[in-house]
């Protein structure tokens, strides 16, 4: 067998890489097909729900064939995953623009705060974890104990109001929970989206300074409420990995305890990584209440007024662009995974 | 050599450590003098290892020296200064562990785990930029006896046999370049050749460069061959000190000369059976088992086309090394693995290709004895339920019937009835043996398949399982494949012995032809890397490099 062959005597990298990669596209095709099959399962004929109760059979069905519901359930399909491809999710009749412009402009202020919050969340739990299995027993053990307990009883909208009346409010040191910048000064040009490096690009300190400013409350609320699940489940890994063997051999062979620490750590990255990327995904909707509360104009407060307006191209449009974003998101997590791991065979 | 009056290395002064109750070590005085290996025997429970981590200043949690000193070149270790503690552990008294593989940080190539604890120590000569690290590591792996040593370097633990992993762990104690070497039971569940090997590498290094060596072992035949001194350790004290060769002639203690004893031990050979006319209820024909592995085009041959039979009652051994195929053959046998070649015979049906439906009504009559009973059993269940687990499948019966089984069961393994009612990290590994050996006999087999039964047992409670499975044998009239490394357990109890090596059967025959007159060289190298305890045989097989 010359292809396997072949195949085996690629490097590892490779091989995940190729698997992973060559898994995208079925699931992405799936997930197409998920988000088309969702609108078909609504009650009501569109058609109808638009001409309203006063129209006659003979426009609705005129109406049908413009919409193309006459044809069968797969040619529908075929045209839509062919509008998708050529980046046409429709037009919105509430914001009367393309849905997938509408998307673009909001996606990035998600992912400026998902993105800043999920580095914060990680770090910030494995740090408590870490501390707290190497000075076990401790009081701040103990207290780490207790915040991973509570922290996933928190919500995170009243982290959030907490957050604003204190330092703001009352203290005034954090900036106003008013959107991603300052409005009186002009957003740097867009590359990335994302203000707090468009603005060094630019070069525009007053610009960064604001955005980073305005990041910060947000991002507090999400890490506040999202770390003391990553602090358990990091808690876990980490002390039975701190209580191996291995661990202390290393002791024994007077390796510096800092370097054990990175090794122990090394070898509980796996289930961090799975839960990283849950957590990342899980914020794009999620982090609603928080995007509200600080009028950040992200993608989740988009859903919501669509779910509102009954606006159910928008809402298709952001089921299929929030999934592709979830499936990225776990395929990088398990490409990670895979390396991390060289006892994964591939 | 040995009477030199140079001040020791590391003196213990009456040194007794506690977990809150009893000590476990208690009152230990114990000189290490310079270039000396000094033996260390006692069974498991002793505190020999208990020892070995107070020395390194590292005991288990809990563990608290309650009376005494340890002293390192007359200087207690407690009153060294930050610098000169951190130096201590790996720079001036290094660890060899046991179970080497457990050893090693699974996800961190091993020519860099070298490298740590070269870095730890500044050593060569302080430089700790990665090439001179990496340099350094390759030699001492060489060093060791691993072939290769830069291609090695870079191969993850688990691509490592065990031999080879314990070459790791004495290049990484080497690394620091200590004075002394505390070697706890650090060749126990390697094969006899490689332990061999793995010792003699171990030895000649710590001669050449001058250390003392704390061997620290429940085998009398490994402190025979490389110790200069021993001591013997019961229930937390030294009952004997002496030199090796005086102990071996005139043991002081009775404990002791029971030791001795037991190590001296020669089982008479299993007389071969009575032939018969029966057809054998087992019946093997060129069996193999490839896996196909990924990153290399290169299937594993683990099992490749042997053949063999079983008569009723018979009890056929099947040695080789680790790595041989001797547990992939067995787990075929029983249908764990689908073999992916030859025909397998039991009671004369073709039972290869069976249907797990069909086979399932045979299974009662095939079991095994898995190698690690701790792994093997679940560890949240007690006994009963571990043993009335196998009682459910046969046939329906009342909880009473069962629990008479149970008792059955542990009468007939010499447990304790009281045994029932615990779990199996309660127990001693000879018990967690026995408990394994019931549950195999549960459901009254006909053959079963002993993997290993004898292994990383004390040899004392070594002996007791061999008789109880040769009572059991010969009251059951059990057929039983008995896989091992262990040849003294083959000699008093298989009929025949098979020779495994690199997945082929490379001679099969009657035990006492096969021990006394063996044809195949490698039969002759497996036979010889066994440590005698008495002078009079041969010197240990010091073969090759080859792990």
């Amino acid at each position: 067998m010359p292809i396997r062959e072949f195949w085996r005597r690629q490097p590892r990298l490779l091989r995940i890489l190729a698997v992973r990669l060559a898994l995208i596209v079925p699931q992405m095709f799936g997930v197409t097909l998920v988000a088309f099959l969702l609108i078909r399962l609504l009650p009501g004929d569109p058609a109808r729900l638009i001409l309203g109760n006063f129209a006659t059979d003979e426009s609705i069905a005129l109406y049908r064939q413009k919409l193309g519901l006459d044809k069968d359930v797969w040619t529908q399909f075929a045209i839509y995953l062919d509008n998708v491809l050529h980046g046409d999710l429709g037009t919105s009749p509430f914001t009367s623009k393309p849905i997938i412009e509408d998307l673009a402009d909001r996606a990035p202020a998600t992912l400026e705060l998902i993105l800043y919050a999920v580095i914060f969340t990680v770090g910030l739990g494995i740090l408590i974890a870490v501390v707290s299995v190497v000075r076990r027993g401790s009081a701040f053990d103990w207290g780490a104990r207790a915040y991973g307990f509570a922290a996933g009883a928190i919500p995170d909208f009243w982290v959030a109001l907490l957050l604003v009346f204190f330092l703001y409010t009352v203290l005034g040191w954090a900036p106003a929970p008013f959107g991603r910048m300052d409005l009186m000064l002009a957003p740097p040009p867009r590359i990335t989206g994302f203000l707090t490096i468009d603005a060094l690009f630019a070069g525009d300190w007053e610009a960064f300074r604001s955005a980073a400013g305005r990041l910060i409350l947000p991002v507090a609320t999400i890490t506040i409420v999202n770390a003391g699940a990553v602090t358990k489940m990091t808690h876990s890994v980490f002390s039975e990995i701190w209580d191996a063997p291995f661990v202390a051999h290393m002791r024994a062979c007077g390796v510096p305890e800092r370097q054990i620490i990175r090794a122990a750590l090394r070898n509980s990255l796996p289930p961090i990584i799975s839960v990283s990327s849950f957590i990342l995904g899980f914020l794009l909707g999620a982090a609603v209440l928080v995007e509200t509360i600080f009028s950040w104009g992200g993608l989740g407060q988009y859903a919501v007024q669509a779910v509102i307006n009954s606006d159910y191209a928008a809402l298709q449009g952001f089921v299929l662009v929030a999934s592709a974003f979830i499936l990225i998101v776990y395929s990088i997590a398990d490409i990670l995974y895979e390396i991390v791991d060289p006892r994964i065979r591939t | 050599m040995s009477a030199s009056p140079e001040a020791p290395v590391i003196a213990l002064e009456g040194l007794t450590v506690g977990f809150g109750g009893a000590p476990v070590l208690d009152g230990i005085d114990l000189e290490l003098r310079p270039r000396e290996i000094f033996g260390v025997v006692g069974e498991t429970g002793a505190g020999k290892s208990v020892l070995a981590r107070a020395i390194l200043g590292q005991l288990p949690p809990g563990g608290r020296i309650e009376a005494g000193r340890i002293l390192l070149e007359g200087r207690p270790i407690d009153a060294l200064d930050a610098p000169q503690a951190a130096r201590y552990r790996g720079g001036r008294v290094a660890l060899i562990g046991t179970n080497a593989k457990a050893l090693l940080d699974p996800v961190a190539r091993v020519g860099d785990q070298i490298g740590r604890v070269l870095r730890a120590h500044g050593k060569p000569d302080g430089r700790t930029d990665r090439r001179s690290v990496r340099d350094r590591a390759v030699a001492l792996m060489r060093e060791v006896g691993i072939n290769d040593p830069e291609r090695r370097a870079r191969a993850y633990p688990h691509e490592l046999s065990g031999g080879m992993a314990q070459r790791i762990v004495i290049a990484m104690a080497l690394a620091g370049e200590p004075e002394v070497l505390l070697a706890d039971d650090a060749t126990l569940g390697l094969d006899a050749t490689v332990q061999a090997q793995v010792l003699e590498r171990l030895v000649e290094r710590s001669r050449e460069r001058g250390l003392s060596v704390l061997l620290i072992t429940h085998d009398l035949g490994i402190v025979r061959h490389y110790c200069d001194r021993l001591a013997v350790m019961r229930g937390g004290r030294l009952v004997e000190v002496s030199e090796v060769s005086r102990f071996m002639a005139h043991p002081a203690d009775g404990y002791s000369r029971d030791l001795l004893a037991a190590a001296r031990a020669r089982p008479a050979l299993q007389p071969p059976r009575k032939s018969d006319d029966r057809p054998p209820i087992v019946d093997v024909r060129d069996l193999t088992m490839h896996f196909q592995v990924p990153g290399s085009p290169q299937p594993i041959r683990a099992v490749d086309g042997i053949s063999f039979s079983v008569a009723p009652g018979e009890t056929l051994a099947l040695v080789g090394e680790s790595g041989s195929g001797k547990t992939t053959a067995g787990q075929c046998l029983l249908r764990l693995l689908d073999n992916t070649d030859g025909r397998i015979v039991f009671d004369g049906r073709d039972i290869t290709d069976m249907k797990e439906a069909a086979f399932r009504p045979l299974r009662r009559h095939m079991q095994m004895v898995f190698q690690e009973p701790y792994v093997a059993l679940n560890p949240r269940r007690r006994v009963r339920d571990l043993l009335a687990e196998p009682l459910a499948l046969v046939e329906p019966m009342t909880g009473a019937e069962r629990g008479r089984r149970v008792a059955e069961l542990l009468a007939a393994v010499n447990l304790d009835a009281a045994v029932a009612d615990i779990r199996p990290g309660e127990l001693t590994a000879g018990e967690q043996k026995r408990v394994g050996i019931a549950r195999a006999l549960a459901t009254k087999p006909r053959f079963v398949v002993f993997d290993e039964p004898t292994t990383a047992l004390d040899i004392r409670v070594r002996a007791q399982i061999i008789d109880l499975i040769r009572g059991l044998q010969s009251s059951m009239n059990l057929a039983a494949l008995f896989i091992t490394h262990d040849l003294n357990s083959v000699r008093s109890l298989a009929h025949r012995v098979a020779v495994m090596h690199l997945g082929k059967i490379l001679e099969q025959g009657e035990t006492r032809a096969i021990f006394e007159s063996p044809r195949e060289d490698y039969t002759r190298k497996l036979l010889a890397a066994e440590l005698p305890i008495d002078a009079e045989t041969s010197e240990p097989a010091s073969a090759g490099s080859a792990a």
